[in-house]
């Protein structure tokens, strides 16, 4: 920092009151967003060490201790890091998403997906199953860390996230990026007979979680693919072209289903070969069933998901009938949240809509099965900003006031969204441009299941924080 | 008289109807193709995103445009055309897998082969 | 069998390490396809600012200069002085596209800071621009005899100036 991008150096002409923050980072829960994802970063990196410790003094039981804290600590902060910048998007940028599949977000999701690869491969670790497996994904998450500091540093991605973009920053990370991979590289090499384990039983759980990782891998490499293809074509072909969300969401979407598939399974392994075929013949029939019953526009995945959410809800509350207990909540709330969260993103996708209205106050239109008055416009000054907020009033039920600032200082304007939510649904507004006859152009969206994908997340992260917890 | 009143209550009703839309003129089908066509054009002006969800003007000329083509009868695919002929590949968001069908069977592969050659190993081993 | 896999991340490694060390150092290609080697859109009825009618003919003879500017475009006003050299010091014959601007902004705009222009084609609504590629102002286009040679997307300064037109000249 000292001598390829010093903060220290003097600037020519320097703005006598300063030039005020970027209105988008004014606000307090995007402004959280960036420390806590780098934390995460640098809580891989404590794993790392530890991982790095054990390839030279062994695997003893403290260290696995020491490393199922550590591995927590860190998939939680970077959780917590991502889910905040979600929902930042969700209720800053306007449009009803969540997520976008954004170069720099795609960045960071890449080590939560290598970091939860790894926390499933030290659940089994006590008997150094998967040993090898789990040194090499700690390793991966941290060399994902600096590769995502690299990338986004760098100024080579181009995204909502454009940072100030410095080269001589670029090949400094991209230095250290290199020296760190070669050497836990070679490490690993040469510490490899030290790793070697009993390889896991067909069928069982230690070969479950072989299966997840290559799953986990896959989508990875999803992700690895579709954010760094452009840059390649760009590079080297001299072409540029996009790859849409289709991409990610086409590929993933199925893999996510076989996760989650994995995980039910996993409940069910109890029971006799026999057992488990007639269950899963049952649900098959329960599918088709579904598929045939409900309208067309049902996507295929919400029934399989759907399905999945059901049968591990029941298991769940027999379980908890039959033992007065369950074993290892953590576990059954996580994948739990996981099941819940799929089922409520792709209901999400499935249902939401959309519609741009052209309206001037005073007026009431119905659209999208909902009545919504425009009752007034207000101007209000702000102390750094101005503020044209425009009255909505939805279903005769609820206020909506969606708002354009002006930043003072520095011009911008930004748009606020109004948000209404329920269990079920959100209603949005975002206010567009004023017309000359005084109307108002706006886009009017129905979001649903989003309360429901915040509360699986937050369910998500309390099950990890029990889970670390509980070792401490 | 009577036709001038049928006229002037014709003109207003209409002018509730259609004053309710951004683009007036569009069908419920139309909206929806026009909601679609917009999520996969990509904002020539942003870093990231597509015109239905950009707020930068030309985002909106763009999707005002593509209304109208949508009104002259052009199919997507004519207006994917219109589109890339102006601004180049970089612009269309859909379809990956038409343009580049390696990157998208690249993943599939990869795990079809983890996948079995675990599986296979861990019959073996398990013999 | 080990070996193979062993030399073959190694070499991954190198070429990713490779890779985007040469991705820093390779000069950013323009987002949007520039539109050089097209010609002007056609159909349109273009009129000056001062009303009278454009003669397209014109535009597709010779080396054009088109300039596309408003006056709520704060970069414009930035780029306006170094317009104002070319026109004067230069003589250079720069045509500006008046893009999404009212009547009376423009021609109080050019009061105001000088008109470096022959002549502005008042493009009301935007929708010639549209059709040209243009996705803002201020963006600048080289025409020779109706096609085009280059596209700026941005402000022409001296730099800018030496660096892409000047060779034409």
């Amino acid at each position: 920092m000292i001598f390829v991008s010093s903060p220290f150096l003097r600037l020519d002409f320097a703005p006598v009151n300063g030039a005020d923050l970027n209105p988008l980072l004014q606000d307090p829960l995007l402004a959280i967003h960036p420390p806590i994802i780098f934390s995460g970063y640098v809580f891989y990196a404590v794993t790392f060490c530890y991982v790095i410790a054990g390839l030279f003094s062994g695997f003893s039981k403290e260290l696995f201790q020491h490393l199922k804290i550590w591995a927590g600590i860190s998939w939680f902060t970077l959780s917590f890091g991502i889910l905040l910048g979600s929902i930042w998007a969700y209720y800053e940028l306007g449009w009803g998403g969540y997520w976008f599949w954004d170069p720099v977000e795609n960045i960071s999701l890449m080590p939560w997906i290598a970091g939860t690869a790894l926390t499933h491969s030290l659940v089994y670790s006590r008997d150094k199953l998967l040993l090898s497996w789990m040194v090499f994904l700690a390793i991966l998450t941290f060399l994902l860390s600096v590769f995502g500091s690299f990338i986004v540093r760098s100024g080579i991605l181009n995204s909502v996230h454009s940072f100030a973009a410095d080269p001589s920053r670029g090949i400094f990370l991209l230095s250290i990026f290199a020296a760190f991979s070669f050497i836990s590289f070679a490490l690993f090499i040469k510490n490899f007979t030290k790793m070697e384990s009993a390889w896991p039983k067909l069928g069982s759980r230690n070969y479950l979680v072989v299966l997840n990782n290559i799953v986990l891998s896959g989508i990875l490499l999803v992700v690895f693919i579709g954010t760094l293809y452009p840059i390649l074509t760009e590079v080297i072909f001299r072409q540029k072209l996009s790859i849409g969300p289709d991409y990610f969401s086409q590929l993933i979407s199925p893999l996510v289903l076989v996760l989650i598939a994995l995980f039910t399974y996993e409940q069910f392994m109890s029971l006799s070969k026999k057992t488990i075929f007639k269950l899963s013949g049952l649900l098959v029939v329960l599918a088709i069933v579904l598929f045939i019953v409900l309208p067309a526009n049902v996507y295929l995945n919400l029934i399989f998901s759907f399905v999945f959410l059901v049968v591990l809800v029941i298991k769940a509350i027999y379980d908890f009938k039959q033992r007065r207990t369950l074993i290892q909540p953590h576990k059954v709330l996580g994948h739990f949240s996981v099941a819940l969260m799929t089922l409520a993103i792709i209901f999400n996708h499935n249902f939401s809509e959309r519609v741009d209205i052209r309206i001037s106050p005073g007026d009431e239109i119905k659209v999208m099965n909902a009545e919504i008055q425009f009752e007034s416009i207000d101007i209000v000054a702000e102390q750094n900003f101005d503020s044209v907020k425009a009255n909505f009033i939805v279903n005769e039920n609820f206020a909506l006031t969606p708002e354009k600032r002006i930043y003072k200082v520095g011009g911008q304007i930004i748009s606020e969204t109004a948000v209404n939510s329920n269990i079920v649904k959100d209603y949005l507004i975002v206010l567009g441009d004023r017309f000359e006859d005084g109307s108002w152009s706006a886009a009017f969206s129905i979001k649903y299941g989003i309360f429901i994908i915040w509360l699986s997340a937050g369910l998500l992260l309390v099950s990890m924080l029990y889970g670390t917890i509980r070792r401490a | 008289m009577k036709n001038l009143a049928t006229f002037f209550s014709i003109f207003f009703l209409s002018f509730f109807i259609f004053s309710d839309q951004l683009y007036p003129g569009l069908d419920e089908q139309q909206l929806k193709r026009l909601n679609y066509l917009s999520d996969n054009i990509r904002c020539p002006k942003c870093s990231y995103g597509n015109i239905s969800s950009s707020n930068a003007p030309i985002s909106k000329d763009l999707k005002e445009e593509i209304a109208q083509m949508i009104l002259a009868n052009k199919t997507n695919d004519e207006i994917y055309d219109t589109m890339s002929e102006r601004y180049g590949d970089y612009i269309l968001l859909n379809d990956v897998e038409k343009r580049n069908p390696l990157i998208f069977l690249a993943p599939l592969i990869a795990l079809i082969i983890s996948i079995s050659v675990v599986t296979i190993y861990t019959i073996k081993k398990s013999k | 069998m080990k070996k193979i896999i062993v030399l073959l991340t190694a070499v991954l490694l190198i070429a990713l390490v490779w890779f985007f060390a040469l991705s820093l150092n390779v000069p950013k290609i323009s987002n949007v396809k520039t539109q050089e080697g097209k010609g002007l859109p056609s159909g349109f009825e273009l009129l000056k600012l001062n009303g009278e009618k454009v003669d397209e003919t014109e535009l597709n003879k010779g080396m054009v200069l088109l300039n596309v500017w408003a006056s709520w475009c704060i970069t414009c006003l930035v780029e306006h002085p170094f317009l104002n050299e070319l026109s004067d010091t230069y003589n250079i014959d720069v045509i500006g596209i008046n893009y999404k601007d009212k009547l009376g902004d423009a021609i109080k705009y050019l009061d105001k800071n000088g008109d470096p222009y022959i002549y502005s084609i008042h493009d009301y609504d935007g929708k010639y621009a549209l059709k040209l590629g243009v996705t803002g102002a201020p963006e600048t286009f080289l025409l020779i005899d109706g096609k085009i040679v280059k596209h700026r997307v941005g402000e022409v300064n001296q730099q800018v100036w030496d660096e892409e037109f000047s060779d034409f000249f």
